[in-house]
């Protein structure tokens, strides 16, 4: 019964939803104050409502209430209740359930944290909003309903998904959402600028907090994805470049493109029309991967249930509401282009050259992606580029990007001396190579040119943007230590810390990549086999019970110079009720390497495949992933406005 | 002048729509193999569950299905059902390429889920679906009665198949 109320409640927010959209419209008839009130209020009570039919199909789902089709496909009574739990975003319906639940929530939250925008242009965005949000629930009521019955009912469940039973996982949807769903705020930000024809400099910084907020969200989602893949797939590797993590990956590679424009924006009130372009391609990408995943047009690891009828509904309204964005933009958009004169050695204009190698980095994935679409649309064969292409293109592309950061960081606006500059960053570009060389020698004994380019590269970003920090530090007045610390401005701090990170984590993909080794073997009980500098012995494989799976755990014992070491515990699960078989590889990590072990097929009862990996470094990927994080949160914190100016000024 | 560049992103927007627009109502699952339009490939073997010799000419005369399976296979457990309907629904054979598993655990399985082949190509070693170019099961080919490889479906089957691919071609 209860969940009656989760269908009514939906229908209710699709109503207000409209309510909410109407409000545009009423521009020359209502005065402002009062479509301000109505919209702020309107876009509080659709959160309200959402939230709360969110919460009966989270109670169905923790009350195993079979009667509903959706909870009987994706939960199970001997399912563990965290799990019953992430059941409710594990398949199409419920997940757009998600999307819109944090959808309503980025919305309401536009008026709650305001700033110093204009109520006209609030009220423009909230609209907006609206009819996104009316969207997705018309979607959910008419084709991808979570609370569509079933009769009879199911005694018991058919469990969910097992490749969804981990922990990662649980978090991994609704953070990646968050980010993703994010891109809407400066979508609809810049409608309402292009529709007002005026923009002023403290919207954009205002507007950068947002964008910072779904990087940073983004890049937890994505992170947490690629983590789960390298623990829970057993294939020893973390990016795939599959269409579906393309799709989140494209995102925020245009993110990370509007991010720096934004900059440029603010700080010099030029690129405002490609800012505004890039939000909406931002969006338009958010939107694209969605339809990707839901559509069924590419196969994939994450592809929902094909279904061309829900992949032509979302693909009427991509075209409808981007298609009059951008004719929006077209019509427009020469308002808001002004000129200022830099130079080529300007922080400008390095930041150009960054945007454009992202976008066309973003459009080369694109591309990839589409490929057998495209291809097959051509009736010329269907071809699938792999990732040979992606990894080439891609490392190719980010290559001039990667080494302009520090330049980026170190030059002024409108004009750089390039004598001090060079004579300056030369200095670190030298220590980097030398240092480059010197590790490698002393780690690996031998040199490959692409991963010494690629290291000498990262150390170089991480040394110059280190040593940024401390040049700043240096600069204040204050003797005090600690309140010089205090007054490093956090926006500095953010750029370094995301920078230094991208450099770490260049550092553990290239020398995890190509210094890898990896042994595919039949192993008999009692057999060793070495692999780098450790010996790994085949102690025993034993079964093991759980609520609703059964496991094979197989038996390592890891020795280096014939010490103990450590054991490993690889399990091959078969769950109960959808009989499907998932690897666990047990991972010893530590910062010089992973081993990483995963039980194959059983051959005979002495004898397993196994496979083992040994990774050197591979750890400094998520060390880089979690600096660049961490300097995001610093972004969105900043608050030293004052500060900011006089060293920006300074610098 | 401005006005130009600012179509740029629209004529961009045009063509992705396009290319997504002509994929909604292709299948990818549908591959085109490089067999479609030649005769099935050579092939003797035993059958799963009566051990008698089966080749590739016992089964020319009529139309056919063949479907490529496994007991550890989790897709084929989902399509398991469609074919037991196709099975039901119409007249035409099936046969089964039992890929990679072990007799018994596949006697087990057709136990518990029932049997809609004629007839089972035991193939424990994988190497007459190497000849057929699978993937990975299930894949499902459809035959003609030369022995002539009509299509191929990467995948499980579900209703679709059988009235989108199966009955035009049928009828035919």
């Amino acid at each position: 019964m209860i969940t009656e109320f989760g269908n009514f409640f939906l229908s209710i927010s699709a109503t207000l939803s409209l309510c909410m959209f109407s409000i545009i419209f009423l521009k020359k008839t209502v005065d402002v104050d009062l479509r301000y009130i109505l919209c702020k209020n309107l876009s509080f009570i659709v959160l309200f409502f959402v939230f709360l039919s969110f919460s009966f199909l989270v109670y169905a789902f923790l009350t195993n209430d079979f009667s509903l089709r959706y909870v009987a496909n994706n939960s199970n009574i001997s399912l563990e209740s965290f799990y019953k739990f992430s059941a409710v975003w594990g398949a199409h319906e419920g997940s757009i359930l998600l999307w819109v639940f944090i959808l309503s929530l980025w919305s309401a939250c536009i008026p709650l944290f305001s700033g110093k925008i204009p109520k006209r242009i609030l009220i423009d965005m909230i609209s907006i909003m609206g009819i996104l949000l009316l969207f997705f629930l018309v979607f959910i009521l008419f084709s991808s309903n979570p609370f569509d019955r079933i009769f009879p009912i199911p005694i018991n469940g058919r469990d969910l998904n097992p490749l969804l039973q981990d922990p990662g996982l649980i978090i991994h949807p609704p953070l990646l959402y968050i980010g993703y769903v994010g891109t809407s705020v400066p979508f609809v930000f810049a409608v309402a600028v292009l529709i007002d024809g005026h923009i002023e400099t403290t919207w954009i910084s205002w507007l950068r907090k947002w964008v910072i907020s779904s990087w940073v969200f983004l890049t937890i989602g994505i992170s947490l994805g690629s983590w789960w893949a390298y623990h829970e797939l057993g294939w020893g590797g973390w990016w795939f470049w599959d269409p579906v993590e393309n799709a989140s990956f494209m995102p925020w590679l245009a993110i990370t493109a509007l991010l720096h424009s934004l900059i440029v924006s603010e700080k010099r009130g030029i690129f405002i029309s490609w800012s505004i372009l890039l939000s909406i391609l931002t969006f338009s990408l958010s939107l694209l991967g969605t339809f990707l995943v839901r559509s069924g047009i590419l196969v994939s690891v994450h592809a929902f249930a094909n279904d061309p009828e829900r992949g032509l509904y979302i693909l009427i309204f991509l075209t409808l509401i981007i298609g009059s964005s951008l004719v929006l933009y077209f019509s427009r958009s020469s308002k808001l282009i002004f000129y200022k004169k830099y130079s080529i050695s300007s922080k400008e204009f390095i930041l150009l050259i960054n945007n454009l190698f992202l976008t066309i980095t973003t459009f080369a994935i694109l591309l990839g992606t589409l490929y057998p679409l495209i291809t097959s649309s051509l009736d010329i064969g269907k071809i699938s580029v792999g990732a040979p292409y992606f990894n080439f293109i891609f490392s190719a592309l980010m290559l001039p990007v990667v080494f302009l950061m520090a330049p980026a960081v170190y030059s002024n606006w409108s004009k750089t001396n390039y004598n001090s500059l060079s004579k300056k960053l030369g200095k670190f570009l030298f220590y980097s190579l030398m240092i480059a060389y010197i590790c490698m020698n002393f780690f690996f004994k031998s040199e490959i040119f692409i991963v010494y380019l690629g290291v000498s590269l990262a150390l170089f970003t991480i040394i110059s943007s280190g040593a940024k920090i401390f040049q700043v530090f240096g600069s204040t007045f204050e003797k005090n230590y600690f309140k010089k610390i205090i007054l490093i401005p956090s926006s500095i701090i953010a750029n370094s810390l995301a920078h230094i990170g991208i450099g770490v984590l260049i550092i553990g993909v290239t020398i995890s990549t190509y210094y890898s080794s990896q042994k595919e073997i039949i192993m008999v009980k009692g057999t060793e086999v070495i692999i780098q500098d450790t010996k790994v012995k085949f102690i025993d494989v034993k079964g093991k019970l759980s609520s609703n799976y059964t496991s094979q755990v197989g038996i390592f014992d890891a020795y280096k110079n014939d010490k103990y070491v450590i054991s490993f515990f690889p399990e091959k699960r078969t769950y109960n009720i959808q009989k499907n078989i998932m690897t666990e590889a047990a991972i010893d990590s530590s910062l010089t390497r992973d081993i990483y072990i995963a039980l194959g097929e059983k051959i005979n009862d002495d004898s397993w495949v196994v496979r083992i990996y040994y990774k050197p470094f591979i750890q400094l990927l998520w060390y880089g992933v979690g600096l660049m994080i961490l300097g995001g949160f610093f972004g969105i914190f900043s608050r030293n406005k004052y500060i900011d100016k006089i060293t920006n000024n300074e610098i | 002048m401005r006005y130009k560049t600012a179509v740029i992103p629209i004529l961009i927007f045009i063509i992705i729509i396009y290319f997504l627009y002509s994929g909604l109502n292709k299948d990818p699952t549908l591959i085109p193999s490089p067999l479609v339009g030649k005769s099935v490939p050579e092939f003797s073997s035993t059958t799963l569950l009566d051990n008698e010799i089966i080749t590739d000419k016992s089964l020319i005369g009529k139309p056919y299905i063949l479907n490529v399976w496994g007991s550890w296979c989790y897709g084929c457990s989902i399509e398991h059902e469609y074919l037991i309907d196709i099975y039901n629904k119409s007249t035409i054979n099936i046969y089964g390429l039992n890929y990679k598993d072990n007799r018994i655990d596949a006697i087990e399985w057709l136990k518990e889920k029932g049997n809609p082949y004629k007839k089972i190509i035991f193939d424990n070693t994988g190497s007459i679906a190497i000849d057929f170019g699978v993937y990975g099961a299930p894949e499902t080919f459809l035959v003609d009665k030369n022995g002539i490889i009509l299509h191929k479906y990467v995948g499980p089957i579900d209703n679709t198949y059988y009235k989108n691919l199966l009955l035009p071609e049928i009828e035919k």
